[in-house]
């Protein structure tokens, strides 16, 4: 592994009442969670739902602030920088978060809606477009195959189509740190395995890369590491071979009887229900 | 953001203009003289022109900004009842002695609208999520003001009731050129100070986490964006008193013709505003000659079918 490039060090986050003592209505989402990021490296968050996977990204993108009044600790560094010392707008440019699904309370067009992504960055008098803005937007449009979707409506397009406009938005961003939250689970056989490629490219060119996916094939066939949540508790991590067994899964879920085969082409391990 | 094409630029912001200059002509030839002398035109009729359209502008800016601010596009000063606490700030400034070309007067119409959307920021922190809970709020905010407004001046005046419905309806007969003027700068100058917020208004349309994920600091943006809102509905409203449903209206419609990014939005809803505006007093001054409507009434009749379609369509939209 490299120099750690995102450091994240005993996350905890608790939803609901602030009292320690009101357990009833306080739900400790992440339990001292701690993991590194090298540069250019895909990884995937695998566990059950509410084992807090969302609630991990959405503090490392800093949407959830890490108040300690409400019970949240923890630290996560940058290149040995303070995360949570740096104002939002500038986490912005390094930490793209990208939902599952893209929504607007108004007429949006596709390309307008990836144009947003590019709110985070500096701006010249009047905060007006510039040509790189342009050029960015496009650029991410185009490597998100959504490029010919620009002039239409944001309302009449698919949840996959949606989907690719999403992940264009986050690029936009200019960030180098992606979270992409179940970002693929709407798109055809055919655009999960082009987006695959191209978050692979992306790595390569020294993107970091963290997804969560309920799709284990999905998961175990572009990223090279796992780490294992259930609970909000980090329960294991390691290559992706070794996390996507029946050993580990079961961790997981323990109700239910997996069997682990191989892709024939990639050897990317395959999960698949035992009877 | 595309390269937006000149002949969109000339049908949108070109027949905008357009409507505007169109409508101020009629507004300075049409009233309730025929051939009216040039006096008539300048000391009535101009400065009604130009406080309508001022009045126009700020309203409809208000409400492209509020409806950013709580994501809904059902959302405008009237409806959410901010107008209200305005006419309540600016009726009790009155009854205590501010007259209203001076800018004191103002400031209470202003502390009246920062109180009434301060109470709806809350509510709808508690109401999360819950979109329906927040108008029924401001239409309730709503009737509580006007009730106010008119006890007060029913209790306080010997015209009360007459001079109450002037205020929950909107008057725009005291027009003088000082004072629309005043008013001309007042709101041209907020409306230029929302427009700056552009790109944070816009992260604002996807939502609370969706905002702080493109690196808008939300609590940071809502709290000047309100400021910036109050200060505009006070100055409208203590104007003018209370005109529903031009920042309803407006701003959708301006969507429509140029999308929802707010670099083009808010001067596009400047422009129509001050058309629409100037057309509605027009043909309240008008339509029952020699009596004149309050201009809101105009403005309740087209806002009040068009906030129940777009109503209606995002239910449909929604199931």
């Amino acid at each position: 592994m490299e120099t750690s490039f995102l450091q994240v060090c005993g996350i905890s986050y608790a939803w609901g009442s602030r009292s320690e003592d009101d357990a009833k209505n306080r739900k400790i989402a992440l339990d001292e969670v701690s993991f590194e990021l090298a540069k250019g490296e895909i990884v995937v968050l695998l566990g059950p739902n509410g084992s807090g996977k969302s609630t991990l990204m959405k503090v490392i993108s800093g949407i959830l602030p890490l108040v300690r009044a409400d019970g949240a600790s923890g630290s996560m560094r940058y290149l040995g920088q303070n995360l949570t010392s740096i104002p939002q707008l500038r986490r912005a440019q390094l930490i793209a978060y990208i939902g599952s699904d893209l929504r607007a309370q108004f007429p949006m067009s596709a390309e307008d809606t990836v144009f947003l992504g590019r709110t985070c960055q500096k701006f010249g008098f009047l905060r007006r477009v510039s040509e790189e803005d342009i050029r960015t937007v496009k650029w991410a449009m185009e490597l998100c195959f959504c490029w010919d979707l620009r002039e239409r409506n944001l309302e009449t397009l698919s949840g996959g189509e949606r989907q690719l406009v999403a992940l264009a938005c986050g690029l936009a961003q200019g960030a180098r740190i992606l979270l992409l939250d179940e970002t693929l689970s709407k798109m055809d056989i055919n655009h999960q395995a082009a987006v695959g490629k191209v978050l692979k490219g992306l790595a390569r060119d020294g993107y970091t890369i963290l997804l969560v996916s309920h799709d284990l094939n999905v998961a175990s066939e572009w990223a090279e590491r796992a780490i294992l949540l259930k609970s909000g508790r980090k329960v294991a991590e390691g290559s992706i071979h070794e996390m996507v067994s029946e050993e580990k899964l079961r961790l997981l879920y323990p109700n239910t009887g997996v069997v682990i085969g191989r892709n024939p082409v990639t050897g990317a391990p395959k999960v698949f229900f035992d009877r | 953001m595309e390269k937006i094409r000149v002949s969109k630029l000339v049908t949108t912001f070109g027949f905008g203009a357009a409507a505007w200059v169109v409508t101020a002509v009629i507004a300075l030839s049409w009233g309730a003289v025929n051939d009216p002398s040039f006096e008539v035109i300048r000391q009535v009729r101009l400065p009604r022109a130009i406080l309508a359209s001022a009045i126009g502008v700020g309203l409809s800016v208000a409400g492209a900004a509020l409806q950013a601010l709580f994501a809904n596009p059902l959302c405008e000063p009237y409806t959410l009842g901010i107008s209200s606490g305005a006419g309540l700030g600016a009726v009790l400034g009155i009854s205590f002695g501010f007259q209203w070309m001076v800018a004191g007067l103002t400031g209470t119409a202003f502390l009246g609208a920062i109180v009434f959307s301060v109470v709806l920021y809350l509510i709808s922190l508690k109401a999360k999520g819950g979109n329906t809970t927040l108008l029924l709020a401001g239409v309730m905010l709503g009737f509580l003001g006007s009730s106010l407004v008119t006890l007060w001046i029913s209790l306080s005046d010997s015209n009360g009731v007459q001079n109450a419905m002037n205020w929950l309806f909107g008057d725009l007969s005291r027009a003088r050129l000082g004072g629309s003027l005043f008013t001309v700068a007042g709101v041209l100058s907020l409306t230029a100070l929302l427009w700056g917020e552009w790109r944070n208004l816009d992260g604002l349309l996807m939502g609370e986490e969706g905002a702080a994920a493109l690196g808008v600091d939300v609590r940071q943006v809502r709290r000047k964006v309100i400021v910036l809102v109050s200060l505009l509905i006070g100055l409208c409203v203590s104007a003018g008193g209370m005109i529903g449903f031009i920042g309803l209206v407006v701003p959708h419609f301006s969507r429509r013709m140029i999308g929802s990014l707010h670099l083009r939005l808010i001067p596009l809803c400047a422009i129509w505003g001050a058309a629409t505006l100037t057309l509605a007093d027009c043909l309240a001054r008008v339509v029952v000659r020699p009596y004149e409507l309050p201009v809101g009434v105009v403005t309740a009749l087209i806002g009040a079918p068009v906030f129940l379609w777009i109503m209606l369509k995002r239910q449909e939209r929604e199931s």
